[in-house]
């Protein structure tokens, strides 16, 4: 396996174990994170999740990561998957680490 | 094989029939990108008298399901709905179910991958027959689905219908008969489910579907709606839920009460679940107009077969084919290339799910 996609994994794995288990604690979660796949839909429909949680959320993410989601970018909170990607691409965008 | 009582609606409306496992269902009206397209920018009206559709009552059907399926059945608060699966004794899923606590009766819908007769067995061997009232042979079932489809909701059922939550029941009524109403729906858009009563069914049929056409809708099948499950990251048991079955790899785990000590088939999840997951299923993307990522079509890794596609649409709102690809946990991440079909197949991404941002998130219903 080439060490680009080592890295793309490493890189992508940290960012969702650290964003799991914080989700996890913070809204009590009754899961462990190898339970909560990537693309579970957050809000609605799979992990059911509401406009407090949502809150809980954004919470989360500023205080593992230090990055802001904008009130007018809700659709970040698709999945686990969308936020990870949102906190990667602001990453690269503050010059490549977290 | 099960007809659906609005069959000669359908057939006049041009319909084209498939055969799912033993029940006949609308495959499509002759376009799909229409189809699809009719949910995500008006709205949609399609026959689900597919499912399998029972009422219980209150005591003991809260014991039975909840013996019988993988989420908490009694946590279901009054007017709410549970979104859960039921599973055989192998922990291999038989249905996708939606369990409401409606009044005074539990309503099951399941969305099965079983002969109604295998299903009806598996709901045996839980002690069900003196429980269950199958419904499905005097209801029909009609999905209303789209960007707009609450205005026609509220037209018919009046306004407070847009005040229901995601998963909720409430009962209404049309030309004088009770019509059980489920705010759901698997296509990211706004979606209902209307539990109707035969004799009123091709009334409200109609109804509906001269109303969906005023706002440039139109009648939908089932393909419709397996494109829109998989654009939406729904699961669907029908595409990827039947050829996995184990509802581990398919991230389902958020349906099941891991804390209850017996459901249908619990023994075998949790002895998978501590062994821990081997695979689990990822999103896939392919560039416009390309035509291997076919579900069944194998995906290569450094020139190895590593997993394989196991649903596939074309996603009209991104102008390119979709999947899901079954693939070992430590390739399962988005952002990386495969191969698919052979070694030196077509390239395709893996992409985080879901890829589209509907429309309907941009009502705020309570604002109405």
């Amino acid at each position: 396996m080439p060490a680009t996609i080592h890295q793309t994994i490493a890189r992508r794995r940290q960012v969702i174990d650290t964003f799991k288990q914080e989700l996890i604690r913070r809204l009590n979660l009754p899961y462990v994170p190898e339970d909560l796949h990537e693309d579970v839909s957050l809000l609605g429909s799979g992990l059911g999740l509401d406009s407090l949680d949502a809150l809980e959320i954004v919470l989360c993410v500023e205080t593992c990561f230090k990055i802001k989601i904008p009130d007018e970018n809700i659709s970040v909170l698709r999945s686990i998957n969308t936020v990870v990607d949102f906190v990667i691409e602001q990453q690269d965008a503050k010059g490549g680490q977290p | 094989m099960r007809i659906s009582p609005l069959k000669d609606q359908l057939a006049a409306a041009g319909a084209v029939f498939r055969e799912r496992h033993g029940v006949e269902v609308v495959s499509h009206f002759g376009n799909l990108q229409t189809e699809c397209g009719a949910v995500r920018d008006a709205a949609a009206l399609a026959d689900f008298s597919f499912v399998r559709l029972f009422t219980l009552p209150e005591t003991p059907g809260i014991d039975f399901l909840d013996a019988l399926l993988a989420g908490n059945v009694p946590k279901i608060r009054f007017g709410r709905v549970l979104h859960t699966f039921l599973a055989d004794k192998n922990g291999q899923l038989a249905a996708d179910c939606f369990v409401a606590n409606n009044d005074q009766e539990f309503i099951f819908l399941g969305e099965s991958i079983l002969p109604d007769a295998e299903l009806d067995a598996l709901l045996a061997t839980n002690g069900g027959e003196p429980a269950l009232k199958d419904l499905s042979a005097d209801h029909v079932v009609l999905s209303l689905d789209g960007f707009k489809s609450w205005e026609i909701v509220k037209k018919i059922f009046g306004a407070d219908v847009i005040g229901l939550p995601y998963l909720s029941i409430e009962n209404y009524q049309f030309a004088g008969e009770p019509v059980r109403f489920i705010r759901a729906g698997k296509t990211s858009e706004f979606g209902y489910l209307l539990i109707v009563p035969v004799k009123i069914a091709a009334q409200l049929f109609a109804t509906l579907k001269a109303e969906v056409e005023e706002r440039g809708g139109r009648l939908v099948g089932a393909d419709a709606h397996d494109a829109l499950r998989l654009e939406g990251r729904f699961f669907n048991i029908f595409r990827e839920g039947e050829r996995v079955r184990d509802p581990l790899p398919l991230g389902l785990q958020w349906m099941i009460d891991l804390e209850k000590e017996n459901f249908s088939g619990s023994a075998a999840i949790k002895e998978r679940r501590v062994a821990g997951l081997k695979q689990k299923i990822i999103g896939l993307a392919a560039d416009a107009g390309g035509t291997t990522l076919k579900t069944g079509a194998k995906i290569f890794h450094e020139g190895q077969a590593v997993g394989e596609v196991v649903t596939d649409c074309v996603s009209y709102v991104l102008n390119q084919p979709l999947a899901l690809g079954l693939l070992p946990l430590e390739l399962a991440f988005s952002g990386l290339t495969f191969r698919v079909g052979s070694p030196e197949g077509a390239v395709v991404r893996s992409i985080s799910m879901p890829p589209i941002m509907p429309k309907s998130l941009t009502v705020k219903l309570d604002e109405m």
